[in-house]
């Protein structure tokens, strides 16, 4: 999965660097256009560009504060103040793994095209609101629109585990994957970085065949990726649809319960919806709530 | 061998595996199909799960079916089972002699014949017994008695059986008789006989029939062993006699071996091209051996028919081809120039040709060539006829019984000659105009005692222009059409035998309406009606067979062994092996030619005589013929295999979209092929290069001719497209105004294709550009050009050239130009065809010159120019440019901007 991505990029990059932004983040950009409407600032006074209100001067204002237009407009003198702009640190990740990369049908994406892409959106959606942006187990965090090209650049050789020691007290992360590991492992992940104050949110992202199990008749199933696991033939797939379907249900409750327990939320998402509606939940799960 | 109803089964004992099938059964129930693979990451969640229910993987029923009855094919196939076995007939021992008429009797039916014979042949294959072939129409040239061939297994028989044909004339039955009596010294013995006969006894009526006819024949078979014949007693053999020809209709008759019941007989008239035109029947009475009927036709169309023949009937004796004695009157047709005359829309002979092509036969040539040969009328449309050999010769072809049809113009209106009905008034008068008061006259109704009387006169006929007689005592005589103010339209005069006939009018329609109207049609057919027919050439010249009948009454080519009929013996000669029937004539390009009829030297056909006794009887026709079941049944057993293959892996999934497309492909066979056509093509107009072979001058000539477009674009109202690159003689010329050719060195020789189609191109108002790249400031730029061009145009009708002229058209068809039209190159000669020549408007099919005007005109990819002109200048380019819109203008409208040439001298004369 890394070539595909890398490759454009460092061709676009090689030939026009800066120019032009890679066809990925445009894609997120796109998506991201479409969720910005519905989210505001900050709605404080603080320290930023944006102008938020006049106040009277209290003494104690250092005089170079003092809006001079303003204040002589009346005899009493005022004090420009802007809205306040405070960075978080959002920590971001994808699962890298082999099972990612897959996908049941040549009408939808595989599962890891769909999650980079809700990454750069997001990434996208965050650095426009000028905050700080960094990937789960990177040292390096990322700030200003300019950031996202070298983000996507990035984000194809980003593949550690979702740990990092390096996080911030308080940051946010977001993680996205299939999550089909055994929920053991999933529950260590998450614990380890709600124990650094880390909130944040789970997006499981699923491809429709791993939901429906679409399959029937005599079918061997075969692992993905290199380090093969053993087939299973099953003799009559559609047999057995429905018991899979509630272990898969399980399999989800217990993702949200490790979720609810580290205080995150957890959502999920399936590759053949459109990507706006997850960004949109995601975006809305770390906005502050006043 | 075991039947089984009307089928065999030649190997039976592998009906024995036919009871295995329920173990193929068993078997492919067992074994489950192979399980399509599968990758998918939730495997971890699917492992372990209890199976709901264990039930075996089936194959399913239909499938099962389906290779069942694949493998039941197989073993009833290999089995070789046939279909009616035994039905040819001549069971028996010993060798087979087949005896099969194959005269002109048996073409109807041969299919059946033949199907009869093969039936015999594979009887005789199958029980291993050898044949002989007797064909008892005498089939060589030399006079060599019909022999059988030697005795040989059936499958070396066959080959020789397969290339037997009927034969265009009657069975031998006495050559083929004493031909036997030789074999059987060879072959002595006794053998078996079938005789596939054609039911007709050839031999005239006789004391000497039964000593030498079908009987004599039937006897000896019936003493050598058994003999068995087959007939077909419901097919009666016709014949059709020439028919006798009378005005408005042929009288038909037909000769037939009776028949038990009445019916009717349908006889078709073609035309040269197979065009059925007409269609008669002939009632015949049930024991009746003669029919007749008539067949009404209009001249025209009966001038069109050459051959009549029974319908369904394919034999040489049931069709007659009609020579001369039947058609139309031949019409030679001279223009005024020998260029242009066949102008569409134009030329005179356009009209003239349209006009006669449906009565007469027409030709063209010039006034030695037309009367070298036997003609009826003569056309000379605006053409006078010089003094000297040409007169004198006319003169007395006229005197001899010719009609000389006559059209005026304005040459004729110039330098009127004595070959006229009248004395003509010098000039021409103009009724109607700009500068007159009269208008264009009609036509008054025809005299009673005119030729035309009867026609009925169009009202919307005009005449705007016509030659005037000199007023004398006999012009009201020899008037034989009147316009409405009284003056002569059509005049003629009888001189000797023949007659000479004026229309006082072209034949085009520059000066009347006429040649437009239904009436100019009626007007000549009654004037070629009018002249005397033609007498067949009678001489010792020998007649060379051209195309000749093969049994079936099918034209074709003729054989090797035909031979010429002295002309004065032609009426006597029967059809045979050394004349087969057909067309005879001189060889040659339109030379007469007569046509020898079989059914013309037939004896009315009677029936055959009765076998002698213990004759065994058999019908052809109806009898199903053997078949091989076999490979039927093993190609269906396949069919079905490839089926159960495709479904097999569409079960396992291993057949991907594309594949299940391709499997549905053999079903779009069945749809009708669209036919890709190349729309748009004459939608716009564009400008034509000629390809030259070499890519780079190409590419300049394409870059020149899309610049040149594209500014043509921009000055004027012409819109043209791209321009279109063509290979002469194998694109479309005709939708192109304007030809441009760069001429290398190289260029290669225009075939004969390709010199056709420029020649029509330029006939037809084209306009072919030569550059040569090389003239003027140019010199030397392209080696061996000039050379070129004279090789390229040797095949090319190129009219005399002149130099551009100063007030030529060209030079100011949209810009005034000065007349040495630089290109990249300036300071050459720029060569066109001279104004006198008035074919095709004065518009020039050819310019010639070498100042390489694609180079300055091309515009590369960037838009600018990338070849400089020499000697150089801005102005030189505009000049380039120009040139070329006044060379696609004067492609596009002719010589309309040459009238305005004359504006100063009228300006100036009004002044005065």
């Amino acid at each position: 999965m890394a070539s595909p991505v890398a490759a454009p990029l460092a061709a676009l990059r090689a030939t026009a660097l800066g120019s032009r932004l890679p066809p990925l983040v445009v894609a997120a950009e796109r998506v991201a256009a479409t969720v910005m409407q519905g989210v505001h600032g900050r709605r404080r006074a603080g320290q930023g560009d944006a102008f938020w209100q006049f106040r009277p001067y209290a003494s104690g204002d250092a005089l170079a504060r003092i809006d001079w237009r303003q204040s002589a407009k009346s005899d009493r003198l005022y004090v420009r103040e802007t809205e306040w702009e405070a960075a978080q640190s959002v920590a971001l990740w994808r699962d890298a793994g082999p099972g990612m990369s897959w996908r049941g049908g040549a009408d939808r994406p595989e599962k890891r095209e769909r999650a980079d892409l809700l990454l750069l959106a997001l990434a996208s959606l965050l650095l426009r609101g000028g905050e700080r942006v960094r990937l789960l187990g990177e040292r390096r965090a990322w700030a200003g629109r300019g950031a996202l090209a070298s983000l996507a650049e990035a984000l194809p050789r980003h593949t550690p585990p979702p740990a990092d020691d390096a996080i911030p007290r308080h940051a946010r992360a977001v993680l996205l994957g299939d999550f089909l590991a055994p929920l053991e492992e999933t529950r260590a992940q998450v614990a380890a970085l709600a124990a650094r104050g880390v909130r944040g949110h789970v997006l499981q992202v699923l491809d429709p065949a791993e939901e429906t199990l679409p399959y029937a008749g005599r079918v061997r199933f075969e692992g993905v990726g290199a380090v093969a696991e053993p087939a299973l033939l099953l003799p009559r797939v559609e047999g057995i649809r429905a018991l899979y379907a509630e272990r898969l249900a399980a399999h989800r409750a217990g993702l949200a319960a490790i979720a609810g327990a580290a205080g995150w939320s957890f959502a999920t998402h399936r590759t053949d919806t459109p990507p706006e509606a997850a960004l949109l939940a995601l975006w809305q799960a770390l906005a502050p709530a006043g | 061998m075991m039947s089984l109803g009307p089928i065999g089964f030649v190997v039976p004992w592998l009906l024995l595996a036919l009871p295995a099938l329920p173990l193929i059964w068993w078997l492919l129930r067992v074994t489950p199909p192979a399980p399509r693979r599968q990758a998918f990451p939730a495997l971890r969640l699917l492992r372990d799960l209890p199976a709901a229910e264990e039930t075996p993987a089936r194959t399913p029923w239909w499938l099962l079916l389906l290779r069942l009855a694949a493998a039941a094919l197989i073993i009833l196939g290999l089995a070789r089972p046939v279909w009616a076995p035994g039905g040819g007939g001549a069971q028996g021992e010993g060798p087979l002699l087949l005896v099969v008429d194959d005269g002109w009797a048996s073409g109807a039916d041969w299919a059946a014949r033949m199907a009869a014979a093969q039936a015999a042949l594979d009887g005789a294959a199958r029980d291993g017994r050898r044949v002989a072939l007797l064909a008892t129409a005498p089939a060589q040239a030399d006079g060599t008695p019909p022999t059988p061939t030697a005795l040989m297994p059936a499958e070396a028989l066959r080959a020789r059986l397969t290339a037997l044909r009927p034969k265009p004339w009657a069975p031998d039955r006495a050559a083929a008789l004493s031909g036997l009596a030789l074999w059987r010294q060879a072959n002595p013995g006794g053998f078996t006989s079938l005789y596939i006969a054609d039911g007709v006894e050839h031999q005239a009526e006789g004391p000497a029939s039964s000593a030498s006819g079908f009987s004599a024949l039937a006897r000896t078979l019936a003493e050598a062993g058994p003999l068995t014949l087959a007939e077909a007693p419901a097919h009666a053999a016709r014949v059709l006699l020439p028919p006798r020809a009378e005005p408005e209709r042929l009288h038909l008759a037909l000769r037939q071996t009776p028949a038990p019941l009445a019916g009717e007989v349908a006889v078709l008239a073609r035309t040269g091209d197979g065009r059925a035109l007409a269609r008669a029947t002939i009632p015949v009475a049930a024991g009746a051996s003669a029919g007749e009927a008539t067949l009404d036709l209009p001249l025209e169309i009966r001038n069109q028919i050459t051959r009549l023949e029974i319908e369904g009937e394919d034999s040489a004796a049931a069709a007659v081809l009609l020579d001369e004695r039947f058609r139309r009157r031949p019409v030679g047709m001279i223009g005024p120039a020998e260029q242009g005359g066949n102008t569409p829309l134009l030329g005179p002979l356009y009209y003239l040709e349209r006009a006669l092509a449906l009565s007469a036969e027409l030709r063209q040539g010039s006034v030695a060539q037309l009367l070298a040969r036997q003609l009826s009328v003569l056309v000379l449309a605006d053409r006078p006829v010089a003094e000297g050999q040409e007169r004198a010769a006319l003169t007395r072809w006229v005197e001899q019984g010719g009609t000389l049809l006559r059209f005026a113009g304005p040459r004729l209106a110039e330098n009127p000659d004595p070959l006229l009905p009248v004395r003509l008034r010098a000039g021409e008068r103009q009724l109607g105009g700009a500068l007159s008061w009269e208008k264009p006259q009609g036509l008054a109704p025809f005299a009673e005692s005119s030729p035309f009387a009867g026609l009925a006169v169009p009202a919307e006929v005009a005449v705007s222009t016509q030659v005037l007689a000199e007023p004398g005592p006999q012009l009201s005589d020899r008037t034989w059409a009147r316009l409405a103010d009284g003056t002569p339209l059509v005049t003629a005069v009888t001189r000797g035998a023949g007659r000479i006939v004026l229309f006082h009018v072209t034949a085009n329609a520059d000066w009347s309406d006429l040649p437009l109207s239904g009436l100019f049609i009626g007007m000549l057919q009654r004037v070629v009606a009018l002249s005397s027919g033609v007498a067949g050439a009678e001489g010792e010249a020998p007649l060379a067979p051209l195309e000749t009948m093969d049994g079936f009454g099918r034209l074709g080519p003729a054989p090797g062994g035909a031979g010429a009929i002295l002309a004065s013996r032609f009426a006597a000669t029967a059809p045979g092996p050394r004349h087969p029937p057909g067309w005879y004539g001189l060889p040659g390009e339109g030379g007469e030619r007569r046509a020898l009829n079989l059914s013309a030297s037939l004896p009315a056909p009677r029936p055959l005589a009765a076998p002698p006794p213990g004759t065994v009887r058999q019908a052809i026709g109806g009898v199903p013929a053997e078949r091989d079941l076999g490979p039927w049944l093993l190609a269906a057993a396949l069919v079905l295999l490839a089926v159960d293959l495709l479904l097999s892996l569409a079960q396992r999934g291993l057949l991907g979209r594309g594949a299940r497309l391709a499997a549905l492909l053999p079903l779009l066979w069945l749809a009708t092929p669209a036919q890709a056509q190349e729309a748009g093509l004459p939608l716009a107009t564009r400008i034509g290069y000629v390809t030259t072979g070499d890519t780079a001058v190409d590419e300049v000539v394409r870059q020149g001719l899309t610049g040149l477009s594209d500014y043509v674009n921009r000055r004027t109202a012409a819109a043209l497209a791209e321009p279109l690159a063509v290979r002469p003689g194998q694109d479309d010329l005709s939708f192109l105004p304007l030809l441009y050719w760069a001429v290398t060195g190289e260029s290669p020789d225009p075939d004969a294709g390709a010199l056709a189609a420029l020649n029509e191109f330029m006939r037809n108002g084209g306009i072919i550009l030569f550059d040569t790249r090389d003239e003027g400031s140019g010199e030397g730029f392209s080696p061996g050009a000039r050379e070129a061009l004279r090789r390229i145009t040797r095949g090319l009708a190129i009219p005399p050239l002149t130099p551009v002229a100063p007030e030529h058209v060209l030079t100011r068809s949209f810009y005034l130009l000065p007349p040495d039209l630089p290109g990249r190159f300036a300071g050459g000669q720029v060569w066109v065809s001279r104004q006198e020549d008035r074919a095709n408007d004065s518009v020039t099919p050819v310019i010639i010159g070498g100042h390489d005007w694609a180079g300055a005109w091309a515009v590369d990819a960037r838009g600018q120019n990338p070849y400089a002109v020499i000697p150089g200048g801005a102005r030189q380019r505009t000049l380039a440019y120009r040139f070329g819109v006044n060379l696609v203008m004067y492609a596009l409208t002719g010589n309309y901007k040459g009238d305005q040439v004359h504006v100063p001298a009228i300006l100036e004369r009004l002044g005065n």
